[in-house]
């Protein structure tokens, strides 16, 4: 009898040390690990890293790409892509100054059919990956490009101002000590964690991205599941073009421009994957901490910008890896048990 | 007898010294193979997406039009060198007479100028030099002078010459011709100032020539310098001075901040003009009014007459106090009319 336990247990050994390795927790405690590291590094070359200033500055200008690399998960878990996040983005800047400044439109309902705009731009993304089945790459790398040129024609390539002390409140102002946009970013992680664990239709883009066809067999309406997730990612991009355009007390038809590649970025080290199916919200958030914290560590100990490119691609190259380099050794192990 | 031999000598000799410089004229307008009654000028622009290169498009066709004998053909280079190449072919298919060139890929220029000179097409390039081309755009390292001299003389007068720290927001992989610019703010700060600043309290930061990068930069840059009280900060354009405002507005700190910054476009004078602004002005370059130099001088090199290897725009430093002097037709409640 013992000897048999004995035996299960070591046949178990290696499934568990595989299952322990293929973790998304360990993706995570790894991307934690390195946040820690890169944070060290830092505090022991500038007095003024490890300070509640630089905090609140961290905090203040990464609610951005956190933004949108809410919506951007979820499209990589559903097993799509948005390219159309910066022009989107850049969109809802536009369009807002455009109706506030020169249609008279009050600045509340400005930003709200700003952030309508967005919507849309963000079903017709889902109407034509989902409906029309155009590869996800090819249908937002033309938004991308139509929406950017609809911004440059609707402001005529022009800067507008937006002075208005309550429309930065968003992009600059704090509640209780903490800025207002990371408040934002932080309580929309909360809501997208909430639906993407415990809900069905989070359950169910997880399965999307794992096999659309499966999931369409197992009843899933993957159509309409599809449109809901990039019109929420039109959504998230146009809300983060407000936080630009507040942050910098204007809009321009050349905000954002190259975001969808920082968020890709982040979200693809936070462990979620290119093919779908599989990645956390707490690994996108992690990672877009770290590319964050990298951009200011570096400004701050005075490295050469070139480098700071070099540092920031080397850092997502040697990241992603190191999860697959993980990965393999757990399929190994579980090959070899 | 004599004296009338001699009044005849003399008024043959006065309308031929009259009439020789007009026959050494025509005789070059007749050995002038490019010169023609109207010509097509091919206007390749930079890009067609900010506001400093449609103003320069909008000053060429309206100066072609003035000029009355003048057609224009457009290109966007898209600010890349295979597409300015393409555009240039385009052009010669098309028999331009003449060409000006706004292209950013100095790689290309060499390619480019050869297809234009085997088929004896003349060409004026804006901004970045290319291989026998006229040159004309911005004297960039005085254009920089300029805005930081106006800096020193603002520091000097508010601040009794004392600063803190020195945020030099440049475009490093632009290359030599926006770095002109940031040396010449450098220089013309530091030189005029009571106190040059110390060299390890200037910072170089990378603005990517974005509002938003220049945001971010300089948010990153501030928590490092806690006790200054002065900080100036010199730009590469209007729009990255604007990015650098905002951000130490955000951080709570404009008042310790003046910023200067080069083109003075409508964003940069809205921004001066605002009240209590950071921004003290930017240089201008009056890129509406590059076609009045360009054409005229298109014209000279079709008709073969002498053009200057390189000409220079006039620039002039655009503060809250002359604004309406050069802009005020732009901002009609602050520049009402005398």
């Amino acid at each position: 009898m013992n000897t048999t336990v004995a035996a299960e247990r070591s046949r178990s050994q290696p499934l568990r040390l595989a299952a322990l390795l293929k973790g998304e927790r360990l993706t995570t405690l790894n991307l934690f690990a390195t946040f820690i590291l890169i944070c060290l590094i830092f505090a022991s070359q500038s007095d003024f890293f490890l300070t509640l200033d630089n905090f609140l500055n961290v905090g203040r200008t990464l609610g951005v790409v956190g933004i949108v690399s809410i919506g951007m998960t979820m499209v990589l878990i559903s097993g799509g892509v948005d390219l159309s996040v910066g022009s989107v983005a850049a969109l809802s800047g536009v369009v807002t100054s455009i109706l506030w400044l020169q249609a008279d439109v009050p600045l509340g309902l400005a930003t709200v059919i700003g952030l309508g705009a967005c919507v849309l731009v963000g079903f017709i993304n889902g109407f034509f990956v989902a409906v029309m089945r155009i590869n996800p790459l090819i249908t937002t790398l033309a938004s991308f490009s139509i929406v950017r040129g609809l911004a440059f024609v609707l402001s005529s390539g022009q800067t507008n101002q937006l002075s208005n002390p309550a429309f930065q409140f968003l992009g600059r102002g704090d509640v209780v000590g903490i800025p207002a946009s990371l408040l934002l970013m932080i309580a929309l992680f909360a809501a997208a964690f909430v639906v993407m664990h415990f809900t069905q239709f989070g359950r169910n883009l997880y399965a999307i991205g794992g096999s659309a066809e499966a999931s369409r067999l197992a009843g899933i309406a993957v159509r309409r599941h599809l449109l809901i997730v990039y019109t929420l990612s039109g959504l998230l991009s146009g809300l983060a073009g407000i936080v630009i355009a507040s942050q910098l007390a204007s809009s321009a038809p050349r905000a954002a421009v190259g975001l969808e590649f920082t968020v890709i970025a982040a979200v693809v080290l936070g462990g979620t994957s290119l093919s779908g199916g599989k990645g956390t919200l707490i690994g996108t958030l992690v990672g877009v901490f770290i590319l964050r914290v990298l951009d200011n560590g570096l400004v701050q100990t005075r490295v050469s910008s070139f480098y700071q490119d070099v540092v920031s691609g080397s850092v997502l190259l040697l990241a992603v890896g190191f999860d697959q380099i993980r990965q393999k050794l757990a399929a190994a192990v579980k090959d070899r048990s | 007898m004599f004296r009338k031999l001699l009044s005849i000598i003399v008024v043959v000799s006065l309308v031929a010294g009259m009439l020789l410089p007009l026959t050494a004229f025509a005789q070059d307008n007749a050995t002038c193979a490019t010169a023609q009654d109207s010509y097509t000028i091919g206007f390749a622009n930079l890009t067609e997406d900010i506001v400093f290169t449609q103003l320069v498009r909008d000053g060429i066709l309206s100066a072609a039009e003035e000029a009355g004998n003048v057609e224009v053909v457009l290109a966007d280079n898209r600010l890349d060198g295979a597409t300015a190449l393409a555009n240039a072919d385009n052009f010669i298919a098309q028999g331009v007479d003449g060409v000006i060139e706004f292209q950013t890929d100095e790689a290309f220029g060499n390619v480019i100028m050869s297809r234009f000179r085997r088929e004896g097409i003349p060409v004026i390039a804006i901004d970045i030099p290319m291989p026998g081309a006229t040159f004309f755009g911005a004297d960039n390292y005085n254009a920089g002078r300029l805005a930081g001299e106006a800096l020193a003389a603002w520091v000097n007068e508010n601040w009794d010459g004392d600063v803190d720290a020195l945020l030099v927001l440049e475009l490093p992989q632009s290359g030599p011709i926006p770095a002109a610019r940031m040396q010449g703010q450098i220089e013309g700060l530091q030189d005029n100032l009571t106190v040059p600043v110390a060299e390890d309290m200037i910072f170089l930061l990378d603005s990517k020539n974005t509002q938003e990068e220049s945001f971010q930069v300089v948010s990153d840059i501030l928590p490092t310098i806690p006790d200054a009280e002065h900080i100036v900060a010199v730009t590469i354009n209007d729009g990255t001075a604007l990015g650098v405002i905002a951000a130490a507005e955000a951080a709570g700190r404009a008042d310790q901040i003046m910023v200067v910054g080069q083109g003075a476009d409508p964003s940069g004078q809205e921004a001066m003009l605002a009240e209590n602004s950071r921004y003290l002005g930017a240089t201008g370059y009056f890129a509406e009014n590059y076609g009045s130099y360009l054409i005229p001088a298109m014209l000279d090199l079709l008709e073969c007459r002498p053009v200057p290897p390189a000409i220079y725009v006039d620039h002039v430093f655009i503060n809250k106090d002359n604004l309406c002097e050069y802009y005020g037709e732009s901002w009609p409640d602050a520049c009402p009319v005398s």
